[in-house]
């Protein structure tokens, strides 16, 4: 669904991302996991151009979404994102937050987004929030309506970036839970994360980055059990 | 997809400059339906019993002796006469620029002005006279004895000539005749030396006209008119000459002073408003007209720089630059006559008063509207245009839709501000005779020669304004607010 060759990303002089091949397939829940600075957020944010490459090829969908002249807005239609600051709209109440883009990018009649929007609402539990605005809403909250608003353009796959690293603790598990969901009805998905449980428990494959390259990858339980490379060892070894 | 914007932006910007010149372009054309040809006649209006203004019959007119030998002059060519009030100063300029036919008000031919004007035969012989406070009557006997006085005179006229022959004196040049002869009452000059006309009927119970009397050369009034232009200069002295014979100009002279006796009478200052109310209202309906437009044309033009100013492309961005700093570092006066009477005589584009006051509130107040967007702008957490372009929004969605309207709520207070700066500095326009508040103002002062009455009364009003606007932008704000709790 996703396919990565040799992507590289430099903000001058500095080499964050150092060729990175990777294949997402259709389905798949892939949770990548590394120290601060390995370069996770900036994997994921160039797998929907947010930053842009300095070199290499993206594929999504079969679509070369690197090259010059494809219309990356195609493409962001089918990701959704979540962010760690929520960037909720806090001008817009919720339910305009989640229709705005259906209305917007897929020109879709108001009635009939709203009712998609209800039925979002519903599943990450806060029907009662619909006509609430950001500012009113608890951390977890806002986290929950983004990725609602994600979800209702539908997308191929969402790319999770550090989806709970702003929250309180208390907050953590309504959030996760949600994602949890998503998975167990087949999304495929891209997280970048801390939570080592959520990792272990949720993901089909855990990425380790470090120093911006892969470093490891496997199942879960081989990167968590029996970790092959040293610096994961010690980075498992620090967080676990 | 930005420049898709910028397009749709100037597409609308080029939209309200041609209806802005059509406005110019429609009023034109039906003064242009009579028949009759027009000539419009420049006039300083503040300088009975020369020219002034008097509600006659609840309609405002500009009367006075110099009017009707306008009305003289176009009866005899068989034209209509338009009048256009014009401060002294911006006389010779508007000539020049083809704004007015001809200029009567109460001007003497000197030589420095024979330089940039022509001049018609002498219509009326005044003479000077020293104007002083009642209890100095005697003190100023001979013109010996002025030497070494703070002396006050009318900004580039003949008064101003003769007060630099007198030794040692040290002269005060002022616009309005009111102006000094609320100097001479505050004792900040000693004597004002006036049109004889002018300081009779002037004349109030604690000032006198002194012994002293001027001499110059140059006597008399004329007629002026652009140079290179016999025919009408021939056509005017026709007239004169007529008017001379039948001894009508004394005549007219007598008529127009007894017009402007009996108009001061002293009265509280809600008496007075009210007697001159309907010069306030006119006032009040230009100084709104100003500051509305210049806000609507303000905000549109400084959306459209600050996105310049913010561009990709260098060029732009140092177009934007260059708007901002040079609208900003100098004075707006200064863009005012550059409009109005920089372009007409450069390259002849004729906008009225009125539009050229629009224009140069809007360009100015742009500028300072421009800087208040971009940091409204930038202030935008990033995050917003991330999260809004990762859902699929274009560029120029996420910008309409995310980013300007947060932008706009969190400058609303800046905004709001530079709403009541305009409305305080529309009174500028008053300088090229647009009937503002201010010049309605003047007006009031020029006719009734009240000292402080007519100031107040606008300070009033211009506060009411402000005040009221600045509570009507709180509710606003407080409005916004309750939706978006931080």
């Amino acid at each position: 669904m996703i396919s990565i060759k040799n992507l590289r990303k430099s903000f001058g002089q500095l080499e964050i991302l150092k060729g990175i091949d990777q294949e997402i397939r259709q389905g798949e829940v892939v949770v990548v996991i590394g120290p601060s600075g390995s370069g996770k957020s900036t994997f994921l944010r160039c797998l929907n151009l947010l930053e842009q490459p300095t070199s290499g090829e993206i594929r999504f969908d079969d679509h070369l979404i690197t090259a010059k002249n494809y219309n990356i807005n195609q493409a962001r239609e089918k990701m959704g994102m979540v962010f760690q600051q929520f960037n909720l709209f806090p001008h817009k109440n919720v339910i305009d937050n989640i229709t705005i883009a259906p209305i917007q990018v897929k020109k879709m009649e108001k009635s009939r987004a709203t009712t998609i929007a209800i039925d979002l609402l519903r599943t990450v539990g806060l029907e009662d929030k619909k006509l609430a605005y950001p500012s009113q809403l608890s951390g977890g909250q806002k986290q929950r309506i983004a990725i609602a608003r994600a979800l209702a353009m539908e997308p191929h796959v969402m790319l999770f970036d550090e989806p709970t690293s702003a929250l309180d603790p208390e907050m953590v598990g309504e959030v996760l839970d949600v994602m949890k969901k998503l998975a167990e009805k087949g999304m495929t998905m891209v997280i970048v994360t801390h939570e080592m449980g959520f990792a272990r428990e949720v993901g089909d494959r855990i990425l380790f980055m470090d120093q911006g390259q892969i470093v490891e990858e496997g199942t879960p339980d081989q990167v968590f059990s029996s970790p092959k490379h040293v610096r994961t060892q010690d980075f498992l070894s620090k967080v676990l | 997809m930005i420049r898709k914007k910028l397009q749709k932006i100037s597409v609308f910007l080029m939209i309200a400059i041609i209806a802005v010149a059509g406005l110019g372009k429609v009023a034109f054309a039906e003064g242009d339906t009579a028949s009759k040809k027009t000539i419009i006649l420049g006039t300083s209006a503040d300088f009975p019993p020369y020219e002034f203004h008097k509600i006659i019959q609840g309609k405002d007119e500009i009367v006075g002796f110099d009017v009707q030998i306008a009305k003289q002059i176009a009866a005899d060519m068989n034209a209509n006469l338009v009048i256009k009030d014009i401060s002294f100063d911006s006389l010779l300029p508007a000539l020049d620029s083809g704004r007015v036919d001809f200029i009567i008000s109460g001007m003497n031919p000197t030589p420095e002005r024979k330089k940039s004007i022509d001049f018609s035969d002498i219509y009326y012989d005044g003479k000077q006279s020293i104007m002083v406070r009642a209890e100095d009557k005697n003190k100023y006997k001979t013109m010996d004895t002025l030497k070494g006085a703070k002396i006050g005179v009318q900004k580039s006229s003949l008064q101003e000539e003769i007060g630099q022959t007198i030794e040692g004196a040290n002269l005060t040049s002022l616009d309005k005749i009111s102006d000094i002869l609320i100097q001479l009452q505050t004792k900040r000059i000693d004597a004002a030396i006036m049109e004889e006309p002018v300081a009779k009927a002037s004349l109030t119970d604690n000032t006198a006209i002194a012994k002293a009397v001027p001499v110059t050369d140059i006597n008399g009034y004329a007629v002026g008119v652009k140079k290179g232009n016999p025919e009408l200069l021939d056509q005017i002295n026709k007239t004169v000459a007529r008017l001379t014979k039948e001894n009508k100009v004394q005549e007219y002279v007598d008529e127009a002073s007894s017009l402007v006796n009996g108009q001061q009478k002293k009265l509280d200052t809600f008496s007075f408003f009210w007697k001159y109310k309907t010069y306030y209202a006119a006032g009040i309906k230009y100084t709104l007209l100003l500051s509305v437009l210049g806000v609507i044309f303000g905000f549109v033009i400084g959306l459209f720089i600050a996105l310049l100013r913010m561009n990709r492309i260098a060029v732009l961005r140092w177009v934007g630059m260059a708007y901002i700093e040079v609208l900003r570092g100098t004075p707006m006066l200064l863009q005012l006559f550059i409009i109005h009477y920089g372009l007409a005589i450069s390259l002849g584009i004729n906008f009225t008063a009125l539009e050229s006051g629009i224009i140069t509130l809007s360009i100015n107040s742009s500028a300072y509207l421009a800087e208040i967007f971009r940091a409204g702008i930038q202030g935008v957490d990033r995050g917003q245009m991330e999260a809004a372009r990762s859902l699929g929004m274009t560029h120029t969605q996420s910008f309409k839709t995310i980013i300007l309207p947060q932008a706009i709520k969190s400058v609303l207070p800046a905004i709001g501000n530079e709403f009541i700066t305009i409305i305080k500095e529309s009174s500028i326009v008053s300088f090229i005779g647009v009937a503002d508040l201010m010049f309605q103002t003047q007006v009031v002062r020029g006719l009734t020669f009240a000292a402080l009455n007519p100031l107040i009364i606008a300070g009033i009003i211009y506060f009411i304004l402000t005040f009221g606007l600045s509570k009507l932008l709180g509710l606003l704000e407080r409005k916004l607010r309750t939706s978006d709790i931080h």
